[in-house]
């Protein structure tokens, strides 16, 4: 009886400092992948990128980085803004690593593609570490049941996501193949022996053939980890180079809903791609403006498939996505049409 | 309570292997990956009629914790 008069006085009050302790060891665990991403990015540029001088101070630097997005209140021409923005942040953390490394090197792209990714995931978990801190403080600075135990229920999502991209930074540091990187992977069977060309920043493209159709294939450059433009490269196959493509397939990994089996392929119309929206805005204007269909093949996974070591099943479903591409082209083109086939997704050891 | 922090429990090991193929007569090597393989790169010859085999895929396969 008394325990019970307790718990209604008290309840909340006990689960508050539950839900503290709970989040305190969480914040504990974001706290040593941040260090240890960061500390892994230091090492690659020290023994792989043999940086000349400790980067150390210029990667705490970058950590704390901001990207300011442009004002939305009058959004027309937002998305060339973003790009703009996105672009010149981009370019400028590409030619600082660089830096830190071809003082007495020449610079090897892989290299400072590994190392740019590197810094991409040492600066994920140090903001989600310092998101979780903020909430974690301010909950316990107000007393605030419900911001504590909103928190407490993230927590597992929260953990699960860095715990990814910490296992990220193993594949990145040797070069192995994403699983993000099946789309790439795909499209780089179509494009090995036949001459390529950059068609826009880290972006390449080879004109093949598919039972009398003109295919032009197109990927990121590989098997540095980039991902490219590829809306920049699709609008100048269209615009500049006057090529009008019956269709354009574009082929990307997408994320599974729990329950759903890995490597598994799902079709679909639109545009096949993730990221902030530039590229998907830039392929979907083209499409529309010159009427051409867009057609997309996914590969389904997980976040944490998706940015480490591509998994068997993953891998193995290329041959099964080459089928049905081939298919897709065969019932949505004829022979004489032009093609469009675009490989989605960061090309970290795919080359082509 | 409602939910909890994963734990650092058992987790299953990682192997990634590295599969060539040969363009000519499709006969397939399975080996360890090493530090610099990369899908479409050229590989050993063919253990089958001789020809230069191409890296096809690079994947991991998960193995069943031991103890």
């Amino acid at each position: 009886m008394a325990s019970f008069v307790a718990f209604f006085f008290y309840g909340t009050r006990l689960q508050t400092y539950n839900a503290l302790r709970e989040i305190g060891s969480g914040l504990n665990k974001l706290k040593v992948m941040k260090e240890k991403a960061r500390k892994e990015a230091i090492d690659y540029m020290v023994n792989v990128g043999k940086a000349p001088s400790d980067p150390a101070q210029r990667v705490d630097q970058f950590l704390d980085y901001v990207t300011i997005m442009p004002v939305d209140i009058d959004p027309a021409g937002l998305v060339n803004k973003i790009d703009h923005v996105v672009t010149t942040n981009n370019d400028r953390v590409r030619a600082e690593v660089a830096s830190l490394m071809s003082q007495s090197n020449p610079v090897n792209p892989v290299t400072v593609s590994i190392s740019e990714n590197l810094l991409e995931v040492a600066t994920a978990l140090n903001i989600l570490h310092k998101v979780v801190r903020h909430f974690y403080l301010l909950g316990k600075k107000t007393n605030s049941y419900f911001t504590l135990i909103q928190l407490q229920m993230l927590m597992p999502m929260i953990i699960q996501e860095a715990d990814a991209y910490l296992n990220a930074v193993d594949s990145f540091k040797v070069g192995q193949p994403i699983g993000d990187g099946i789309g790439a992977a795909v499209v780089s069977k179509y494009m090995v022996g036949k001459e390529k060309r950059v068609i826009a920043k880290d972006t390449v493209m080879a004109i093949s053939e598919y039972k009398g159709r003109k295919l032009y294939v197109l990927k990121a450059d590989g098997p540095m980890a980039y991902v490219g433009q590829p809306g920049v490269a699709i609008k100048k196959v269209v615009e500049e180079m006057g090529v009008k493509p019956t269709a354009i397939v574009m082929i990307d990994a997408a994320l599974k809903l729990e329950g759903e089996k890995t490597g598994d392929i799902a079709e679909g119309v639109g545009a096949a791609i993730g990221g902030i929206g530039v590229e998907k805005y830039q392929i979907e204007e083209v499409a529309t403006k010159n009427t051409i269909p867009l057609y997309a093949i996914l590969v389904k996974q997980s976040i944490l498939e998706a940015i480490t070591v591509m998994r068997k099943e993953i891998a193995e479903a290329s041959d099964k996505v080459v089928t049905v591409l081939n298919r897709v082209i065969e019932e949505k083109t004829k022979e004489g049409d032009d093609v469009v086939v675009a490989g989605i997704g960061n090309t970290l050891g795919v080359a082509q | 309570m409602m939910s909890s922090v994963p734990g650092n429990d058992k987790k299953s090991k990682l192997l990634v292997y590295t599969v060539e193929e040969c363009p000519v007569c499709g006969q397939k090597t399975k080996r360890a990956f090493t530090v610099g393989d990369y899908i479409t790169k050229d590989g050993g010859k063919c253990t089958k009629c001789g020809n230069t085999a191409r890296v096809s895929l690079v994947y991991g396969e998960t193995t069943k914790p031991s103890g």
